[in-house]
């Protein structure tokens, strides 16, 4: 994994459709560490974490066509990434034990949220972690009611209150 | 993507990956990370080489690997050990070609009720030599692809005897019950067909811990087929109509119903009794 490969990952998903395997390679050796880092934000046990980033490899394989050709290869690929992690944890039964609670602020995030999201930041950070969670797995993460309840580990009903809720407070704090 | 003037920096990236970042940095990172390749690659330092180098490995692993069919890949989603899914997958008589073949059978069988002489004489003839000649199927060196891998399996005998024909017998006699049940019967139960059937079944496997299964089914096959066409010719020879003599069959009266269903019961003795020979017979 030393060479430098310069297609774009659009182009080494064609290539892997041809059965390339060099050009599987790199599109693992460039997507799989933020994906492996950004599972783990979601689920804190490496193993079922490895598992899901293979089972994504393995459907980018199989099926590379599956990609339409627009937007980012990354979220193309993180969608499939935090599916098969859903699909992992009901396999092995796991319930997820919480993602890790915050830390101190630093005065790194403070400029971080002034500067990039405003208001927006400081609401978010104080919506309780449930609620929170409900937000990062619905809003940002893109996936459903159902999807986000098998994540989590709560039902389905439940995601939608906390969801609720937790636009209420959005609304009323950045009002 | 190129013209956002942010990026995150090395400290911030390594805090972002023990987890030390408030939500709201995070959420900014991974949004970031989708759409910037050069702050992926930075990213990408803080996880350990050697863990991805084992996922890359296992991934080869499998895509190296053969893919199991479709079959076998249900049975896997439903649960089943995958040495048995692979196991039901190899079974000569669980093939598409021989279950088409089965139903194929059953849909003359059921036409000539409709159109023939005879009502359901045909599927009464026919209905209990289709599960014997699935099991048989699923046995023996000249059916089975497996059984050299069988041989060196070291599954129990039992679970080798009674997992192929259960499953065979499931499919098989569904498929058999559910064409009973579109042929016109008269004086005889849809489900008459069914103790002869097993009783025929159970006879070959008790009779494959001596001789070859294939050819004990067979054999019974033949004896059936004898059997039953000598009583319906001495009867249609002494006037009566065909769909009358095959009614008539003794197997389809009471007393030879309780016959068949003894002959279960004797032959599943035999078989759990003898059950190792079945290793000697696949060996």
């Amino acid at each position: 994994m030393t060479k430098q490969d310069v297609r774009s990952d659009a182009e080494l998903l064609s290539a892997i459709a041809d059965g390339d395997r060099v050009a599987f390679q790199e599109l693992y050796r460039r997507h799989s560490p933020w994906l492996t880092l950004r599972l783990t934000r979601r689920c804190a046990m490496p193993d079922v974490v490895d598992q899901a980033v293979q089972d994504t490899f393995l459907a980018v394989w199989r099926k590379p066509k599956a990609y339409q050709g627009s937007g980012e290869v990354a979220a193309w690929l993180w969608g499939i990434g935090v599916r098969r992690l859903i699909d992992q944890l009901r396999r092995t039964h796991k319930s997820l034990p919480p993602v890790q609670e915050e830390l101190v602020v630093s005065a790194e995030d403070r400029v971080l949220e002034g500067t990039e999201h405003g208001d927006l930041a400081g609401a978010l950070q104080r919506l309780s972690p449930e609620l929170r969670a409900v937000v990062q797995a619905t809003v940002l993460d893109g996936l459903t009611t159902r999807e986000a309840s098998r994540l989590l580990g709560i039902p389905t009903g439940t995601v939608k209150t906390r969801m609720s809720r937790a636009r209420t407070q959005l609304r009323e704090a950045l009002a | 993507m190129n013209d956002t003037a942010w990026h995150a920096s090395p400290a911030l990236m390594e805090r972002y990956a023990v987890g030390d970042v408030s939500h709201a940095a995070a959420c900014s990172i991974e949004a970031h990370l989708v759409s910037c390749a050069d702050c992926r690659q930075l990213v990408a330092t803080q996880v350990d080489a050697p863990r991805t180098d084992a996922v890359w490995e296992r991934l080869l692993d499998e895509l190296d690997a053969p893919r199991p069919g479709p079959v076998e890949r249900f049975l896997l989603h439903l649960r089943v050990p995958d040495h048995t899914a692979r196991l039901l997958a190899a079974t000569p008589s669980l093939r598409a070609s021989w279950l088409l073949a089965v139903a194929a059978t059953l849909l003359f069988a059921v036409a000539a009720a409709h159109v023939g002489p005879g009502d359901g004489a045909i599927f009464l003839l026919v209905a209990p030599l289709l599960p014997l000649a699935g099991v048989a199927g699923a046995y023996g060196r000249t059916m089975d692809p497996a059984a050299e891998i069988s041989t060196a399996s070291p599954a129990s005998g039992l679970h080798l005897v009674l997992v192929r024909p259960g499953a065979v017998l499931t499919t098989t006699v569904g498929l058999t019950l559910l064409a009973a049940l579109a042929v016109p019967f008269d004086g005889v139960g849809a489900a008459a067909w069914l103790l002869p059937a097993l009783g025929l079944t159970v006879t070959a496997l008790a009779a494959g811990t001596v001789i070859d299964t294939g050819r004990a089914a067979i054999g019974l096959a033949a004896a059936w087929l004898a059997g039953a066409g000598l009583s319906i010719w001495s009867d249609m020879g002494g006037g009566a109509a065909l769909s009358t003599a095959a009614r008539d069959l003794a197997a389809y009266q009471p007393a030879g119903q309780l016959a068949f269903l003894a002959l279960v019961l004797v032959g599943a003795t035999v078989v759990v009794a003898r059950r190792t020979t079945f290793e000697m017979e696949i060996a």
